[in-house]
């Protein structure tokens, strides 16, 4: 009985390999679970990098095409362990670009990818753990910032803005605490006051308790929460309670969804931040020409970091000369991190031609420069965003 | 020939999770189907398993509590104590309750391991979890275990490296699958024992009929409580297996009950509960689907794709994961049509000793 499941369980398997003179890289996203609508455009820049990069010659001198096997990963380690075990298995794939949640990242990385030599480029996985986790490879990398970055330019924003003390309240998931605890270190070395630090469930009906307890030590809330889970009770709780006057938060909370239900006219003194790309830039630009063309928000978190890790995973296949894995670390910082000439999202063909003959090339991403430090982690820009008119306002930290 | 290594390789992850899957429906077995507990629980005790056989093996960290570096083998172990010990006190209290009570009391408890495990961040590093978790045999590969006694009896660390170098990477696979699948053959055999002994057959009598079971002298209630724990003791260890194939646990999305209780609810039930052989089908039959369903619905999508190209795919992709729960849903549904009673149903113990054999 258990021959036979196995058996037509590879001959199932089997349906599923596409040409051989494909070259597949791996692409595990939390298509269903917690976030698939923030996953969904994600999903689009991913399969625009394939596009260019098939439209544009393809992959080496014979025209390769390159493929992104898409699998789900749930945002959730079982399933992102799973899906990755396929793709590194079944579907020989070069390299992963993807994973979106940091726990699922770690977990596909330690189970899965590093012990089979194969490099993982997460597109939006932002926990600091990721910078300390490997011993002695190098295959994990990312497009997206570290939390410790964020943390840190909101702790200037709050300076800046000439907040002295204030209160934090945290959802309690991997990634709100790990950026309120950065956020609270941060401010407390720049000579700031914490009056009370709290974690808070989601989804509960209301959040009174914690925003009285929390608001009679600061006029300030630094607000750290998913805002469909927990943010928007939060703020409305504590805006009928006048606990606070102002609020700084981070990227869960930035949705057109928060204007609409507490009204624009009670969040004059809203600021939150989220990664973001500089918009005066030349590859932001060939980006967003590219974007809009195809009906991608080029502005969504995550989105251009999406394209450029697809993007990213092309080149350094083309710069190591094959579909081998073992060879993709080292081209991927060669590519990304330079010297040469300058290549800007959608540049496939220039690039292509440049390492045809020998020259080498300098990515620079949609998101930001994309230079991978040693950890594999990249500098992040971020934005602050504030509501004129209705809508939010980004304008970024520089 | 690298893809059937490939192959040969996903199917030792197969059995490895199904494996997994396999103990903690063998311990919801013995709860449920041996003395009709409803746990709805499984999550909580397989998160404690898997906390506490990581906070025992890990190395030192500054994230969590401890990283005792002990024996691997001591984790294991200590993990299923600590499952029994919760398992213990949950059972004194609320194994009085009547099947309906039990099942909510059950799952209040599991969410109540869950808050704790994810507030006592000192000790458990709270929802971003503990990772490198030493996995069974992969863990002669790291440095603290090469260069410590007992391995630096047999070579030096230099060796070690230079033997490990020589050897595939992927050597500790199918180690690591038949270990679990080693160790889910020997609580079958266990708990088959079990089920023939009079233990068992007393405890299909307090199921069926708890006030003639009293009435017959049979002390229900300790009865009870000793088919609980044994039944957590079992999950505890799936727990530990489990926090050694992920090499990351946390307590959200790890442990949800979606995916750890019900999931294993689903198996037991059609597989068929009450049967030890038909909870080990059931695991592993709901998993292999569950897993290689991925790998169909994507084949599936790319010959739609090439049959009427003009159509879009794209849609198709975004959705396929969801159309794959709908597939899973749709075979489940088909199952307990087909088997109400599970794949393999109940077969009452024999009265004992020679006339087993006759017995339906």
């Amino acid at each position: 009985m258990m021959k036979k499941i196995l058996i037509s369980g590879m001959v199932i398997a089997g349906l599923s390999s596409v040409a051989y003179s494909d070259v597949k890289i791996g692409n595990p996203m939390a298509r269903t679970g917690p976030i698939p609508e923030l996953v969904k455009p994600m999903s689009a820049a991913v399969d625009l990098a394939v596009e260019h990069v098939n439209d544009q010659g393809g992959l080496f001198s014979d025209g390769q095409k390159y493929v992104a096997v898409k699998v789900d990963s749930a945002c959730d380690p079982v399933a992102a362990v799973d899906a990755v075990t396929k793709l590194v298995n079944v579907e020989v794939v070069t390299g992963i670009v993807g994973p979106v949640c940091s726990g699922a990242t770690i977990a596909q990385a330690e189970s899965v990818s590093i012990p089979a030599g194969v490099v993982t480029l997460s597109v939006s996985a932002s926990s600091p753990a990721i910078s300390e986790m490997e011993n002695g490879t190098d295959l994990v990398f990312r497009t997206a910032a570290s939390d410790a970055y964020q943390g840190i330019a909101l702790a200037e924003l709050a300076m800046s803005k000439g907040i002295k003390d204030i209160a934090v309240s945290y959802a309690n998931d991997d990634y709100n605490a790990a950026i309120a605890a950065v956020f609270s270190k941060a401010f407390t070395s720049m000579g700031g006051k914490i009056t009370g630090n709290e974690a808070h469930e989601p989804n509960k009906a209301s959040y009174r308790s914690e925003v009285n307890t929390l608001g009679s030590g600061s006029d300030n809330l630094a607000l750290f929460a998913y805002y469909g889970s927990s943010g928007i009770t939060i703020m409305r709780n504590a805006l009928e309670t006048g606990a606070f006057e102002n609020f700084i938060g981070a990227d869960g909370m930035l949705a057109q969804e928060v204007i609409d239900q507490l009204g624009a006219e009670n969040l004059g003194n809203v600021t939150f931040t989220t990664s973001a790309s500089d918009s005066s830039t030349d590859a932001f630009k060939s980006w967003k020409k590219h974007a809009d063309a195809a009906g991608v928000p080029a502005s969504d978190p995550f989105v251009p970091n999406s394209y450029d890790a697809a993007f990213l995973m092309a080149l350094a296949i083309e710069k190591a000369g094959s579909a081998d894995r073992s060879k993709i670390a080292a081209a991927l910082r060669e590519v990304a991190n330079g010297p040469g000439e300058k290549i800007l999202p959608g540049e496939w063909k220039k690039a292509k031609e440049i390492l045809a003959s020998g020259g080498s090339i300098d990515y620079v991403g949609a998101a930001g420069p994309q230079d991978f430090d040693k950890n594999g982690d990249v500098a992040g820009l971020f934005s602050k965003n504030t509501v004129v008119d209705g809508k939010w306002k980004p304008v970024v930290i520089k | 020939m690298e893809i059937f290594l490939g192959y040969f390789l996903y199917a030792m992850s197969l059995l490895t999770v199904g494996g997994i899957y396999a103990l903690l429906a063998l311990g919801l077995n013995v709860q449920w189907g041996f003395a009709g507990l409803f746990n709805a629980g499984v999550a909580g005790f397989a998160a404690i398993g898997a906390y506490t056989y990581a906070l025992l093996t890990t190395a030192k960290s500054q994230f969590h509590f401890g990283g005792l570096e002990l024996p691997l083998i001591v984790g294991d172990i200590t993990a299923m104590i600590f499952a029994g010990i919760v398992a213990t006190i949950i059972g004194i209290i609320c194994i009085r309750l009547r099947a309906d009570y039990l099942a909510i009391a059950t799952i209040g408890i599991a969410e109540i391991i869950k808050l704790i495990l994810k507030n006592e961040t000192d000790i458990t590093n709270g929802p971003r979890g503990i990772n490198k978790i030493p996995r069974t045999w992969e863990h002669f590969t790291e440095e603290r275990f090469y260069s410590n006694f007992p391995m630096n009896f047999i070579s030096n660390p230099k060796g070690w490296e230079v033997f490990f170098d020589s050897i595939p990477k992927w050597w500790w696979q199918p180690f690591f699958a038949c270990t679990i699948l080693i160790v889910v053959i020997i609580i079958y055999f266990l708990l088959e024992k079990l089920r023939v002994s009079p233990w068992g057959r007393m405890m299909t009598a307090i199921r069926e009929n708890e006030k003639a079971a009293a009435a017959a002298g049979k002390n229900v209630t300790k009865r009870r409580i000793e088919a609980f724990i044994l039944g957590a003791v079992i999950m505890g260890l799936a727990g530990a297996f489990l926090g050694q194939h992920l090499r990351l646990i946390e307590p959200t999305q790890t442990f949800d009950p979606s995916k750890m209780t019900f999931l294993v609810w689903v198996m037991l039930i059609a597989g068929g509960s009450g049967n030890n052989k038909g909870a080990i089908l059931g695991a592993f039959l709901i998993w292999f689907v569950w897993s290689s369903s991925e790998l169909v619905t994507n084949g599936v999508i790319e010959i739609l794709a090439t049959m009427f190209d003009s159509v879009d795919i794209s849609i198709l992709k975004n959705r396929a994961g969801f159309i794959r729960m709908l597939f899973i849903g749709l075979l489940l549904q088909f199952i307990l049509q087909r088997f109400p009673k599970g794949i393999l149903p109940e077969k009452r113990p024999a009265i004992s000793g020679k006339s087993q054999k006759y017995a339906g």
